[in-house]
């Protein structure tokens, strides 16, 4: 490819080359590539995809939300500074590899596929799926999905849960989640399922809905680090345990969520492979 | 460059995905003939309140006028977005209009329709009205003349040959509708465009969506093809010393 000299052969090359790219986040050839990190001391630089809010949220030097806090709390455990950028999902693992920043903060959850290219701390958070009907609405368990017309955001958690557990009898995965929960007003579908801190920020909304059910999943969120930074790795973890230790952790936990951190969250471990 | 072949070109991933990929494309099928059919109705319908004769009619060309200016105007998907949006809650409608189940499709499938038709009826109108402003004036003067009532004129003389002249780029239109139907997606449609973008988020491949776009080129090709043939013909018939073609 590199000894074409047809350029516009290399330009199309180049377009569908970057498409590949964006499209490949969960391809597993972003190995490799050690960050130019200094380690220890001075700015600890984090990549994230903003907004996701109640997890990252604001404008440019001021970003907020339940990772931003939580990760610059651990920063200022290990005696550094974190320094947020902005950045797209679909390449955060790759840029990572690549050292564009040393660490993930970005609501992502723990998965065997994204384990092979790079490395997770221990849970900061774990996910659970709402229910979410209007007011009075009569599914409140998995088993009542059962026939029903089940809106989900594609891609995501919900709409898997959704394929897997729930005999729905239609799903509609509309591409972002405020488009399943204008549907669910609008009343064409009868239930949304999507993650419990979207479904609050859509509840106090407005619009009369409510959530009938919280749903556990497997989901673990863990921040990320690349696969050769154990040193970063250990910091980070001893600093997460300190922060559930004295407390810290449970204030930005309730500061976000506007309840208590379960003792399932406070106890979680994860083994980096 | 393997890459490339296996995020796109994965055979196998095709062979896996066909039935579901399949399914979704005759949703899209079903949506084009459907709101194609519908919009060649209302364009024709359209392109006739325009052209009515008469002071006393004005007010409804300048309707048909400012119909087709607004709706050729606005993106297709916003229109979609905005009818799947607002109609749920007109509540003066009975809800199986607002909430249409007709025929066993859900409803996007029908807001999906009525978006189609609404802006696509719009694009046809002007092309039934080139078709009929292109058969030249004497035409309706001779009929008149003879005695036929503007309605008479128009559906015995003037229509019969401008729908022919415009029968192309009718079919044009539709190939650019059959093609716009994916924009359905963004309602939770399951046509083919989203049933890939769900094999996708599964397995990070977007072989199933070129397999898509496949499906759509075995049936967009051989109809842009036809157009061609469509126009040649039509030219040749008119060209100087050509021999006489047949009719179509």
């Amino acid at each position: 490819m590199k000894k074409s000299s047809l350029p516009t052969l290399l330009a199309a090359l180049a377009v569908f080359a970057f498409a590949v790219l964006a499209a490949g986040c969960g391809d597993s050839d972003d190995d490799g590539g050690s960050g130019d990190s200094g380690g220890g001391g001075g700015t600890l630089t984090v990549g994230s995809d903003i907004p996701y809010p109640p997890f990252e949220q604001g404008k440019p030097g001021n970003y907020t939300g339940y990772d931003i806090e939580l990760m610059e709390a651990i920063a200022k455990n290990i005696g550094r500074e974190a320094e947020f950028q902005d950045t797209s999902f679909d390449t955060i693992f790759r840029d990572l590899a690549q050292g564009r920043f040393e660490a993930v903060a970005s609501a992502t959850t723990i998965t065997d596929e994204r384990e092979k290219t790079v490395d997770f701390t221990n849970p900061y958070y774990l996910s659970e799926q709402a229910l979410l009907v209007k007011e009075g609405g009569e599914i409140d368990s998995v088993e009542k999905l059962k026939g029903a017309t089940v809106g989900v955001q594609q891609g995501t958690t919900g709409e898997e849960f959704v394929e897997e557990e729930g005999d729905a009898g239609e799903l509609r995965p509309y591409p972002q989640g405020p488009d399943a929960v204008s549907a669910l007003k609008a009343g064409t579908v009868d239930v949304v399922v999507i993650d419990i801190p979207v479904a609050e920020n859509a509840v106090e909304g407005g619009g009369g809905l409510e959530i009938s059910a919280a749903i556990p999943t497997e989901e673990e969120y863990g921040f990320v680090v690349p696969q050769d930074e154990e040193e970063l790795l250990e910091e980070m973890n001893e600093a997460l345990d300190e922060l559930k230790d004295d407390g810290t952790f449970a204030t930005i936990y309730e500061k976000w969520f506007k309840r208590a951190p379960t003792d399932a969250l406070l106890s979680a471990t994860h083994q980096a492979t | 460059m393997d890459q490339i072949l296996s995020q796109y070109f994965d055979l196998s991933l095709m062979w896996d995905h066909f039935d579901e990929v399949l399914a979704g494309f005759w949703i899209t099928i079903k949506l084009s003939l459907l709101s194609g059919g519908l919009a060649l109705i209302w364009g024709l319908v359209l392109a006739q309140l325009r052209q009515l004769p008469g002071r006393a009619l004005a007010p409804v060309r300048g309707l048909a006028i400012a119909y087709i200016d607004v709706f050729r105007g606005i993106p297709l998907l916003m229109i979609v977005v905005l009818i799947s949006g607002s109609l749920p809650f007109l509540t003066f409608l009975p809800e199986s209009v607002r909430i249409p189940h007709w025929f066993g499709e859900p409803d996007p499938f029908w807001y999906g329709v009525m978006a189609l038709t609404i802006t696509y009826g719009a694009y046809m109108a002007e092309v039934y009205r080139a078709g009929i402003e292109a058969v030249p004036k004497g035409q309706m003067e001779a009929a008149r003349s003879l005695g036929m009532s503007h309605r008479q004129a128009m559906r015995n003389v003037i229509l019969p040959q401008a729908v022919r002249k415009v029968f192309a780029p009718l079919l044009n239109d539709f190939i650019a509708l059959m093609k716009d139907t994916t924009l359905v997606s963004v309602i939770a449609l399951n046509e083919v465009l989203l049933v890939g973008r769900d094999i996708y988020t599964d397995t990070y491949n977007s072989s199933a969506l070129t397999l898509g776009a496949i499906m759509f080129l075995v049936v967009t090709l051989p109809l842009a093809r036809f157009v061609d043939k469509l126009i040649s013909r039509e030219q040749s018939r008119f060209t100087r010393g050509a021999p006489r073609v047949e009719a179509l």
